[in-house]
């Protein structure tokens, strides 16, 4: 086929990395952004200045050497010798080698291992050549020009890649929802509520700019959620309470309710249909049953009511979410409550987008009626259109709405190139042209 | 990871997770790219329980013509169908058709994420069967009486995997030679390709005696001579030459060496990214230690004592 090459797409999370190409409707790989070196493990990017220990040889002066490897017992290799994803997480189970998170909070903070976990995703997992390919990365909110730079001179004198597009994840994510009935235009205004493994981030995207000064972030996300599931299951003494089990019965059983008094009565009047058993299989063939109960709708209700998780964070999601609306620029406020799209794993529990707008509602409505007393009746206010966006693709949005745009013919020439990189610098991915605003396809 | 793998890993995983018996069966629509121009496009376009797997390769025309029907014929047999339109070879799994054994359940798999390998293997089977019989041949003579066609080795059979990169493969009564063009993109990567190169030299020299013995270029070597198409000179491309000998070529290495040689491109570029990866994080590492330096030797603030350019002391008043 003489057609360009698809673009890869990468949405490097903190907890779980999407990969795949451009054009098509889900990521590739989707696996934990985690590497396993030989050693101790960082437990993650901060510790101490963030470097991994580094061999005192690259590999090819010391005998990666080629169809008959065996010098490589002899000689250094460990700057190959580390797993990325699933197998990392299998590796640092057994001895030898160590387990470290390279992401944290969106953000990337260890500039080695990510470099490796970035070599590996390439060249073994999507097994291209970087030369022959753009790619689309994606970035987090607020993400630090230098954090861009690094990112650039990674890709592009390390792995030469052909082109390369940073793209804000709330923004792709916005592009994602394009494939949902309920968006009428394709405009890049509207509220995002990503919310991954570590954190939820509120961002307010006006026209496809991010309005930085309104973003709100939560550090209630999947992981949280989890370890609440987890801590339910332990007081129960169930057989199995590991976090992948916890993970397992959230991912599968969790749900949000209209009212929670009112769910544990229905709990308690139909016990046969809402109490579930989760079936933990062993490796060795045994498997033990446990039970599943009212954690299925109170883990996720820590968004709306933190307090019972937490007792320094406060405020629930709907709250957070009309907060942000209410700091941004008056004249967008409207786009941004009638756009409210959701993005992330942690966002994908059933009836989580049809609490949050009857919450979200609930307050606007409160708020107007309240004005609407204090001006005496006298202007009666058309109402505010509250519209939360489920849809299919949210799971993977960001990756998904990077797929979209990186699909369309104009996008390489809204990247920067190999060659302008070795022209002008680093520097050069502090801007790119807006992908998918107004006047492209 | 040291070397690449030979099969594509989604491929592979893919089936792994249909093929178990506990997978519920969903539709699939990948569209994938492999190295050396290779996409794969992987859909059920017919019924969840059905597979297609499709295979493009830009060099496809060549490789058929090296032999590649016959090879595909033999590996991949009963699932072969009619090519996807855009595509140049096609092979469907039926997950309510799936062999008894769990063992050739696995083989399936393996070979099926294997397609881009055995593709690419037919010139190099041919070329080794060539070798085989010019070898033969050649037993009955000695070196002045043995008749042209076996004195020169048969024609080279060039594969042109890449855009500007080609794979040549030639065979001859005591050896196979194979030369791979290869360009480098950037200024960096030709001086990490060259110590790169350099290694595998020494290391035949040092201790791997088994290794085939390469060469380095960067003009075309005399094996290619006449042939049409060769870029030369210049620094930005080279010819690697990998000298196949008797003990490389015998039946039982014949499938690793095959693999392994066909990946060669790919392997040595990945390397030399590594390596530039791996020398960044020595810059980081050494910024870091620096600054840490920096930090520890910022002056006292109560430091006094200063010399003047002639060396005499003073002393600063506070
Ligand atoms: N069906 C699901 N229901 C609830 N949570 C889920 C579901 N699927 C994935 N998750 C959770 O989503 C989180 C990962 O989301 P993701 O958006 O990929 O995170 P990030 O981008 O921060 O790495 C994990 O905590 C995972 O447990
Ligand atoms: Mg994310």
């Amino acid at each position: 086929m003489a057609t360009q090459t698809p673009a890869v797409v990468m949405d490097n999370g903190t907890g779980y990395s999407k990969l795949g190409f451009a054009g098509n409707d889900s990521p590739s790989f989707v696996f934990p952004t985690a590497i396993a070196t030989k050693g101790p493990g960082g437990g993650g990017g901060s510790a101490g200045s963030g470097r991994p220990a580094v061999g005192n040889k690259p590999s090819f002066l010391t005998g990666g050497a080629g169809p008959t490897g065996h010098l490589s017992a002899k000689r250094g290799t460990e700057d190959l010798d580390f797993f990325i994803g699933d197998e990392a997480l299998t590796a640092s189970a057994g001895p030898g080698y160590g387990l470290s998170y390279p992401i944290r909070h969106g953000q990337i903070e260890n500039w080695d291992q990510m470099e490796r976990f970035w070599s590996n995703s390439i060249f073994k997992y999507l097994r291209v050549e970087p030369e022959d390919h753009y790619f689309l990365l994606t970035e987090p909110p607020l993400n630090p020009p230098e954090n861009r730079e690094n990112t650039a001179e990674i890709m592009f004198e390390s792995f030469n890649c052909a082109g390369l597009y940073i793209a804000v994840q709330a923004v792709l994510a916005l592009a994602a929802s394009w494939t949902s009935s309920k968006v009428q235009d394709r405009s890049l205004t509207g509220t995002v509520i990503d919310s991954g493994e570590g954190v939820t981030h509120v961002i307010p995207v006006a026209e496809g700019y991010v309005i930085g000064s309104s973003i709100k972030s939560i550090p209630i996300a999947g992981r949280d959620i989890t370890y609440f599931v987890q801590s339910l299951l332990r007081d129960r003494g169930e057989p199995d309470s590991s976090l992948k089990t916890a993970e397992r019965i959230k991912e599968e059983f969790c749900y949000v309710c209209p009212d929670i008094v009112k769910e544990f009565a229905r709990f308690d009047r139909e016990p046969e249909d809402r109490f579930k058993k989760y079936e933990v299989k062993h490796p060795n063939g045994r498997s033990v049953s446990v039970d599943v109960g009212y954690e299925r709708f109170l883990a996720p209700e820590i968004f709306f009511n933190p307090e019972i998780y937490s007792s320094d964070f406060l405020t629930p999601l709907p709250t957070i979410v009309d907060s942000v609306i209410q700091s941004s620029p008056i004249d967008v406020r409207r786009g941004l409550y009638k756009n409210i799209v959701l993005s992330g794993g942690s966002t994908l529990y059933n009836q989580f987008g049809r609490r949050l707008q009857r919450d979200i509602r609930h307050l606007v409505d409160a708020r107007i009626a309240a004005s609407e007393v204090r001006a005496g009746n006298a202007a009666k206010s058309g109402g505010l259109d509250v519209q939360v966006i489920t849809h299919r693709r949210q799971r993977h949005g960001p990756w998904f709405g990077g797929s979209l745009l990186g699909q369309t013919p104009e996008f390489r020439s809204y990247c920067h190139t190999k060659a302008e990189y070795d022209e002008i610098g680093p520097s050069i991915v502090r801007k790119f042209a807006l992908l998918g605003g107004p006047g492209s396809t | 990871m040291l070397l690449l793998d030979y099969q594509n890993v989604l491929i592979e995983s893919l089936l792994k997770d249909r093929f178990s018996p506990d997978s519920t069966p969903s539709s699939i629509d990948q569209v994938v790219s492999d190295f050396d121009n290779v996409t794969f496009h992987i859909s059920t376009p017919n019924s969840k329980t059905q597979i297609l797997i499709s295979i493009a390769v830009k060099c496809y025309p060549e490789l058929v013509k090296y032999g590649a029907d016959a090879v595909l014929q033999r590996e991949y047999g009963p699932y072969i169908v009619a090519p996807e339109q855009g595509y140049d070879f096609s092979v469907q799994v039926d997950l309510e058709n799936l062999p008894a054994e769990q063992e050739e359940k696995d083989d399936l798999i393996r070979r099926i994420s294997l397609l881009k390998r055995n593709a690419m293997a037919a010139p190099f089977e041919q070329a080794f069967d060539e070798y085989t019989s010019l070898a033969e041949q050649a037993s009955h003579y000695t070196s002045e009486t043995a008749p042209q066609g076996v004195r020169e080795g048969g024609e080279v059979r060039a594969i042109h995997y890449r855009d500007q990169e080609a794979i040549y493969v030639k065979a001859s009564h005591d050896r196979v030679t194979v030369i791979f063009s290869t360009v480098f993109s950037d200024e960096t990567d030709r001086i990490y390709g060259k110590v790169f190169l350099q290694e595998f030299v020494d290391a035949r020299r040092r201790a791997i005696q088994n290794a085939p013995q390469v060469l380095f270029r960067n003009d075309p070597p005399l094996e290619l001579q006449g042939i049409p198409g060769l870029q030369s000179g210049k620094d930005k491309i080279g010819y690697i030459t990998f000298v196949l000998f008797p003990r490389h070529l015998t039946p039982q290495r014949r499938y690793e060496v095959i693999s392994h040689i066909q990946t060669f491109r790919d392997y040595f570029h990945y390397h030399i990214k590594a390596s530039k990866a791996y020398i960044h994080s020595r810059m980081r590492k050494r910024t870091a230690d620096f600054l840490q330096i920096l930090r520890r030797a910022r002056p006292e603030a109560e430091e006094k004592e200063r010399k003047t350019a002639s060396g005499r002391t003073f002393r600063v008043q506070a």
